[in-house]
């Protein structure tokens, strides 16, 4: 796992900031998964909110909303816009 | 024209895309489910007489792609692409468009001709987003006809063009992708020509730079020299991308997919929140959230119970003379008493069934098609993490609080098997409408409303702990959480009771005719005078360990049929429905809590054997038999210290 400057978890990123997908720290099924529901590298996701208690995260992609889990949210390396 | 002028449709789609209020607006009541081929997947068939011609329409579950991630997506592809049905009908969500049009690219590639339906354009427009559908038409080459399933507008035109699909030759055309990712699907395509697979060329080229697990498999054993063609493909593919071919081709959709909605949509950003935003902001607090969602579900459950409550005692004094009227017109012979069996099953049935379950079931679905449950889901993801789970589970629970069997059902929703059955023993232990019929019935009207409500926060410890266990000893990695998130809408009367009906459907058809059965056959063992010697044998356990009256042990087999006959068959064994005259606040306690947990129904038990075999129900029955008899003893030991 090489963590670049400027580069952060998805889960690190506050209410309302926006970061660009760099990488996906997971296995090939996961990056295909999310891959195939437009979650590729290069994708602009916003946080909406996040739960307290190491709860879900909820995001905006490509114009929707979606629910991701704390895991997932762990696993996916974005670069601050 | 062929003389019978029959047409065959599939609605293929994402889950709240509206696809099931499209397929029941086309089919009404001439429908019927099933289950697909040797899965435990619902089928779901409908028929729709329409000018002339006799349509079938068949509703693909609903996925978000073509890979072979779940069996969902495996199914859907494979009807497509064996049964080649006439027309596919792409219901896409409008105010998610572009993430859809992923999902149709994936269905284009299948070279099936393809209507697109944009749905929600209502709920699009009111965000700002205008959508070109002619230009859409004109860039993927398929008929695009905007929407509005709830209001049954544009639907018709849906079936007017599949008409003039099936009747005329209009031709499609596959996506197009990047350049080089072209040249390598075109080579690969020409060594493919000569296998035999019912697949189209280029289909079976993309899935092999897709490293799709089934097409390897199948090509595999035709000629697996392709294989390495391919696998110089994807090296060169890689080589280039600098990662998986895999998700070169994912990426490939996803940025045609972008550059189409860009050439079509228009957006014009409000300035001012919307209500539904506001309420999105207030529904997910990280504070007033949870204060909501406790609120709003305690208020339908107190609601929904007061109400069934009151129409219970009407159904009561309704049906009270019926027995004795039956005794003295039909007779007490073995096979009257085993009839009157039959009558008070399906009597007790329907006291169930109308004042409570219908009513919550209503409600739940109001609450569903706002989009108030993805929210709650989204709440308690973490919670339900704890037990091995995710959020999704969260709708099992609520819809098992209704009855056991639909909410055991629902857990196919759930992505894998290991999850499934987690849920689905989770659901067992949340107490059912009859369930609660016995906690208000003896509890909440004896010893107190908030003794009744510490029993439901004692069953959730209880089905956290089971969950936390059951997820330990089943082992694996829990799934994490990928929902969409639908924005909030105006609920749409026709789909919530075409959902309530689905729900309630599944208790009249699969719980009444095995409990009216099995009622029959416990009425037998009882005329063949073995029910003393059953309390008897059961003394050590009800009069010893649990100290309740020795005829508990005949209620408590009673029970297995419909849990709400323990305290019906109490009333007549103990011969007054005053129970405080006859039982303790302890032992109504003790009670409740055995018949909350001491075993499924049989109705739910025969969900539960058919979706995970007769070794796993089983197993889950005798654990939590003996789990009820610990815990009740536990309870009854800890009561005497308060009492």
């Amino acid at each position: 796992m090489n963590i670049n400057k400027g580069q952060v978890r998805l889960l690190d990123l506050e209410d309302g900031q926006t970061g660009i997908i760099i990488s996906i720290n997971g296995g090939k099924m996961l990056t295909k998964r999310l891959a195939d529901l437009g979650l590729s590298t290069g994708t602009k996701i916003k946080i909406l909110r996040k739960t307290p208690f190491s709860g879900p995260v909820q995001v905006e992609v490509r114009g929707s909303k979606l629910v991701l889990g704390r895991g997932l949210a762990f696993k996916i390396m974005v670069e601050i816009q | 024209m062929t003389e019978e002028r029959k047409i065959s449709i599939v609605l293929a789609g994402q889950g709240n895309a509206g696809k099931s209020t499209i397929f029941n607006y086309l089919t009404g009541l001439h429908q019927h489910t099933g289950n697909w081929a040797g899965k435990t997947i619902e089928k779901f068939e409908g028929t729709l007489y329409y000018k002339g011609y006799t349509i079938d329409v068949i509703d693909l579950p609903g996925i978000y792609s073509l890979t072979t991630y779940s069996v969902e997506e495996v199914i859907s592809r494979e009807y497509i692409i064996k049964q080649k049905p006439d027309v596919v009908i792409n219901i896409i969500d409008s105010t998610n468009l572009e993430r859809s049009l992923i999902f149709t690219l994936q269905l284009l590639e299948l070279e099936c001709p393809v209507i697109l339906a944009l749905n929600m354009v209502d709920l699009a427009r009111k965000k700002g987003v205008t959508i070109d559908s002619a230009k859409l038409q004109n860039i993927i080459n398929a008929p695009v006809i905007p929407t509005i399933a709830s209001r049954g507008s544009g639907l018709t035109d849906i079936v007017d063009k599949a008409i003039e699909l099936k009747e005329g030759n209009l031709e499609y055309k596959v996506p197009r992708y990047g350049k080089e990712i072209e040249n390598r699907i075109e080579d690969l395509s020409q060594y493919v020509k000569d296998v035999d697979l019912p697949y189209p060329e280029r289909w079976i080229a993309i899935k092999l730079l897709e490293k799709d697990r089934d097409i390897v498999t199948s090509i595999r054993e035709k000629d697996p020299r392709i294989l390495r063609e391919a696998g110089e493909a994807i090296t060169k593919l890689e080589k280039i991308h600098g990662h998986d071919s895999s998700v070169v081709i994912s990426d490939e959709r996803t940025l045609l997919a972008s550059h189409i909605t860009r050439e079509i949509v228009d957006i014009k950003p409000h300035r001012k929140l919307s209500l539904n935003e506001r309420l999105e902001i207030i529904t997910t607090h990280k504070v007033i959230g949870y204060f909501l969602m406790i609120l709003i579900l305690g208020a339908m459950f107190v609601g929904v119970f007061s109400f069934g409550n009151w129409l219970s005692s009407l159904f009561e004094s309704v049906f009270q003379n019926w027995h004795e009227w039956w005794n003295n017109e039909v007779g007490t012979t073995f096979t009257a008493t085993l009839g009157w069996a039959a009558v008070e099953s399906v009597l007790a049935l329907i006291q169930i069934a109308l004042p409570y379950i219908l009513p919550f079931y209503i409600l739940l679905y109001v609450l569903e098609d706002w989009g108030y449950i993805a929210r709650i889901s989204f709440l308690m993801d973490n919670f339900m993490h704890k037990m091995g789970i995710h959020g999704k589970g969260i709708i099992s629970f609520i819809i098992g609080l209704g009855c056991n069997v639909p909410g055991c059902l629902s857990c196919r929703i759930m992505e894998s098997k290991r999850e499934r059955f987690i849920t689905a023993v989770l659901v067992t232990l949340v107490p059912c409408s009859a369930v609660s019929v016995i906690i208000f019935g003896l509890v909440g009207k004896y010893v107190g409303i908030l003794w009744a409500f510490s029993l439901y926060l004692f069953a959730l410890i209880v089905i956290f702990l089971a969950g936390k266990l059951s997820s330990k000893f089943m082992g694996g990695e829990p799934v994490e959480l990928i929902m969409h998130m639908p924005d909030y809408k105006t609920p749409n009367l026709k789909t919530i009771l075409s959902e309530t009906w689905d729900a309630l459907k599944e208790f009249v058809y699969i719980a009444a005719p095995i409990v009216i059965i099995s009622g029959v056959f416990i009425q037998v063992i009882n005329l063949a005078g073995w029910m003393p010697a059953i309390s008897s044998f059961l003394s050590p356990v009800t009069e010893k360990w649990l100290g309740l009256p020795a005829v508990t042990g005949i209620l408590l087999i009673f029970g297995i049929l419909r849990k709400e006959l323990i305290l019906v068959m109490l009333a007549a064994y103990l011969g007054t429905t005053n129970f405080i005259e006859v039982l303790s606040p302890q032992q109504m306690i003790t009670l409740s809590v055995v018949s909350m947990f001491y075993v499924p129904c049989v109705a739910t038990i025969s969900v539960l054997w058919k979706d995970f075999g007769w070794k796993k129900a089983m197993a889950v029955c005798i654990l939590e038999i003996l789990f009820a008899i610990v815990i009740a003893g536990i309870v009854r030991r800890a009561l005497d210290l308060v009492f």
